[in-house]
């Protein structure tokens, strides 16, 4: 590039500096086809120095594949992988420096805790009592110190996680890549494991990419989340960025629970089954609407918040779980979810009640209809 | 491990088919031990004089060490070719993949006999009829799809995230195989090799047509013998091969369990 001439060699470091750690992975519109169909189609992404990315999609929209490309483990059909401004596009997977967790652990069942976390290290040349002070620091890291001489076999599943973890951190990985690492934990282990995970990850510094089909573990542990559809990304973002500010109706829909209504749009306001109700942006034909079940306020009938659309229903199902109560309301043709948590002095509304349901503009989305 | 009451008619039927199947067995043995002249059962009188003759028999123990070492170079070179020719189809799995498995394992299904005749044709023309080499080839030709069926079931059962966790953390695919799934495939091999070893040892049909008058496997030796003398010497020379077998399938199976509690 000539333009470079004219940059002083100080801003020419910055520069450099700033795109290291901004971009320090750069996908430039990776793309895998199998056959005619693109499993990842020209993705176009860029991660932080040390920033926890969640990619988050349904099955089959190409989470894992683009992971499995980062990793060297699935050859590209076209684009770039380009981390610490150095193009890993065609470099085999044993030269990556990725430190990979699969979703089954893929621990080594044939060695030792200790010679699972040691592999990597020996495959760099390390020397023996190097090795050892590394296996057992990550050992401690993940709090299994004291395993070191069981078989994967003998391990929980929640032990053979860590000790995955342990085995692709030990190795320093420029970015650690995790593959629907919690779908095998039960309930109760994920949560724990999703704090110990991120915990982790702050304390080391290390990218880490993580790939999962569950909203939840994408908004609780990301720094940002990427959200895929086949093959592309829809949208990426802060999580808030995604559950408040959805740009498409695919993200809205996937990110969270929400109520969902084809209607028309006309100027400021939309119809829906015979509600009629103002939308932050200009709209027009048809169109999606789509309103978190607890942004909706209910009320008693003819009881009117300040709140800028109400529609006047009754409700026909209540279901109670505990924190929360879901009242399903007929209000026109349409059904609307409302989410009411509980308290403790506060009663159930009854089946056939009539109601108010109040909610904001701007809890209002609004997206153009799929075609 | 959940334990049923067995069916007394299934108890009945078992013992009945492991009696047909062990009865030549358990004859021979006390054949051996016959002091007569000529096979005939129950010996009129005991003693120990055939196995004492087994000495006396050169060509029989020639062929003993023959067919041992056939059988030991069938079993390593089956191995050497079973191993890369399994992870090549399950792992590569090259177009056709499928095909070429059932082509190559294709000689289990045939009539041994149709074998060995278009063994014999093929070996009578390149001059190796009566020849370690030709029985080598043709011992191989048919314990090789044992190996290739053992080891690409091994092979099929190493999950392939385990090869590729050791190529991420910077193992070349030879360390990867070496390291990871050689290890993970030895009961695999040790099964293989076993079978090899057996297979080409009994192997009869096809080294009947393949040797002649001065070289011949144990099996043939044993064969031409009964043909011209009736006496019990092949009945003390077969209590030897059961407990030969036998040895060898104990061996196995013991290295079997080591190499199962060893990958647990």
């Amino acid at each position: 590039m000539p333009a470079e001439d004219h940059v002083s060699p100080v801003t020419k470091q910055n520069a450099d500096e700033t795109a290291a750690t901004d971009r320090f992975l750069s996908l430039q519109a990776l793309t895998k086809r199998y056959g005619d169909t693109a499993a990842v189609d020209a993705v176009d992404l860029d991660v932080r120095k040390g920033e926890f990315l969640a990619m988050l999609g349904p099955s089959g929209c190409g989470k894992t594949t683009t992971l499995r490309m980062i990793a060297g483990l699935v050859p590209t059909t076209a684009g770039q992988i380009v981390v610490a401004g150095r193009d890993l596009t065609n470099v085999p997977p044993y030269q990556r420096d990725m430190g990979l967790v699969f979703q089954s652990y893929a621990l080594f069942p044939h060695m030792s805790v200790a010679a699972n976390v040691a592999f990597g290290l020996e495959m760099r040349g390390m020397a023996k009592a190097d090795i050892r002070a590394r296996v057992a620091e990550a050992l401690q890291l993940v709090r299994l110190t004291g395993y070191e001489d069981r078989r994967p076999g003998q391990l929980s599943g929640g032990q053979q996680q860590r000790v995955a973890l342990a085995r692709a951190l030990v190795i320093r990985p420029l970015i650690l890549l995790l593959d629907e690492p919690l779908s095998n934990l039960d309930a109760k282990l994920r949560e724990e494991m999703r704090n110990e995970i991120r915990d982790i990850q702050r304390r080391l510094g290390t990218t880490a990419l993580f790939v999962t089909h569950d909203q939840d573990e994408a908004l609780t542990m990301a720094d940002r989340v990427v959200v895929m559809n086949k093959g592309r990304i829809e949208q990426t973002g802060t999580p808030e960025d995604l559950y408040e500010r959805p740009r498409t109706a695919f993200v809205a829909a996937f990110v969270g629970r929400t109520n969902r209504f084809p209607g028309t749009g006309a100027g400021e306001v939309v119809h829906v089954g015979g509600v009629t109700m103002r939308c932050a942006r200009p709209v027009s034909g048809p169109v999606e609407v789509m309103i978190r079940p607890h942004r909706i306020h209910l009320d008693g009938a003819g009881e009117r918040r300040a709140d800028d659309n109400h529609a006047a229903g009754t409700i026909i199902r209540t279901t109670y779980a505990g924190n929360v109560v879901q009242y399903d309301v007929q209000a026109g043709d349409a059904v609307f979810n409302v989410e009411q948590s509980t308290d403790a002095t506060g009663a159930l509304v009854s089946v056939g009640t009539a109601v108010t349901l109040s909610w904001s503009v701007a809890n209002t989305l609004v997206f153009e209809a799929a075609p | 491990m959940d334990e049923r009451p067995i069916s007394r008619i299934l108890i009945w039927l078992a013992s009945a088919s492991f009696l047909f199947l062990l009865a030549p067995v358990l004859i021979v043995i006390p054949l051996s031990f016959s002091g007569d002249v000529f096979m005939s059962f129950p010996p009129s009188s005991w003693s120990l004089r055939w196995y004492a003759s087994i000495g006396q028999h050169p060509k029989m123990i020639d062929a003993f060490f023959f067919s041992l070492k056939l059988a030991g170079a069938v079993t390593v070179v089956n191995l050497l070719i079973a191993v890369p020719a399994a992870y090549a189809l399950v792992r590569l799995a090259p177009p056709g993949a499928a095909t070429l498995m059932s082509v190559l394992t294709a000689p289990l299904l045939l009539p041994t006999i149709v074998l060995a005749l278009a063994m014999l044709i093929v070996a009578a023309r390149a001059g190796l009829l009566a020849t370690p080499q030709g029985l080598f080839l043709a011992h191989l030709v048919v314990t090789l799809p044992y190996a290739l069926r053992i080891i690409s079931t091994a092979l099929a059962t190493v999950p392939i995230a385990v090869e590729e966790a050791a190529a991420t953390l910077g193992a070349t695919p030879l360390t990867v195989f070496r390291r990871v799934t050689l290890p993970l495939i030895i009961p695999g091999l040790v099964a293989a090799g076993a079978l090899s070893f057996l297979v080409s040892f009994d192997e009869v049909v096809l080294s009947l047509f393949m040797s002649g008058p001065r070289l011949s496997t144990l099996p043939v030796e044993m064969y031409h013998h009964v043909e011209s003398r009736a006496d019990p010497l092949v009945a003390a020379i077969s209590v030897l091969l059961v407990l030969f077998t036998l040895f060898i399938v104990i061996v196995v199976d013991r290295s079997l369990g080591l190499a199962r509690t060893f990958v647990k």
